[in-house]
């Protein structure tokens, strides 16, 4: 994912901001790392470039 | 080689591929897509790259629940990128769950839709992306109730309908919601007729409000 797209994600608990953590970049794009949730704590991996927004309870089932 | 042709089948089992249904929300897409858009539910993401290639869009977004789809769609991003096009940025998630307010002009869905009894789910990805519960509405309802948060002022919504959903309700739905609504493709065939309605806000409040 680009950095940019930030700009229109929210945790998706309580529509709060996330903070971005990054493991891994290639120049714009963001390969791994974590969004936090700022009030909820809830952590979303980004993995292969590819941010997983689902909630906790839906997250499980690969 | 195998290998390929393993992902290959992997794909096609756990990816819905484009039908005639992707094709009719494609062709509203190009005609009616502005601005920042989303695909909700993008399967293979070929709908989200018929928006990068031809609609007078800026930003491509395709979210899948399917993390096979997300894979998919992210890969013809990086292709249309390096042909110049626009990208698609693939996030995993549930409908319009991690959106922000307003962050989209266009929002498109085509919901998994076939009514099915709940005896007869065959729970894999590929049940997910055709099965819409046992009303068929079981994904569009949801949506259609949270889709006017994410969209920006003047924005509007390209959803696909098939009548084995039941248009009537689709409808009350949409205008319960407070959406105007307008018929901008339609299809029939042997089983089912398929439309897309843009959704669309303005006209409806101030008409609530004259009433």
């Amino acid at each position: 994912m680009k950095e940019s797209l930030m700009d229109i994600l929210c945790d998706p608990l309580d529509k709060s901001d996330l903070e971005l953590q990054v493991t891994e970049r290639d120049g714009d794009e963001i390969l791994s790392g974590t969004l936090v949730g700022t009030v909820t704590g809830e952590e979303y991996p980004i993995e292969d470039g590819i941010p997983n927004l689902l909630p906790p309870d839906m997250r499980d089932d690969e | 080689m195998t290998d390929d042709l393993a992902e290959r089948r992997g794909m096609e089992t756990n990816v819905y591929q484009p039908a005639e249904d992707s094709a009719l929300l494609a062709e509203a897409v190009v005609d009616h897509a502005r601005g920042r858009f989303l695909e909700v539910g993008t399967g293979s993401g070929w709908v989200a790259e018929r928006a990068a290639r031809d609609a007078e869009v800026t930003r491509v977004v395709a979210s899948d629940v399917n993390p096979h789809a997300c894979e998919s769609a992210r890969e013809r991003g990086a292709a249309l990128r390096a042909e110049g096009h626009l990208g698609i940025e693939a996030v995993r998630a549930n409908l319009v769950d991690p959106f922000r307010d307003g962050a989209f002009d266009t929002v498109a869905f085509n919901p998994p839709y076939l009514p099915t009894d709940p005896d007869n789910e065959w729970d894999d990805w590929m049940e997910s992306a055709l099965s819409g519960g046992e009303s068929g509405r079981k994904f569009l309802n949801p949506f259609v109730d949270d889709v006017g948060r994410v969209l920006a002022d003047g924005g509007r919504v390209l959803l696909l309908v098939s009548s084995l959903t039941g248009f009537e309700e689709v409808v009350a739905r949409v205008e319960a919601r407070g959406f105007d609504h307008e018929t901008v493709v339609q299809e029939s065939y042997p089983f089912e007729t398929l439309s897309v309605l843009r959704l669309t806000r303005g006209s409806a409040s101030k008409s609530a409000a004259e009433e």
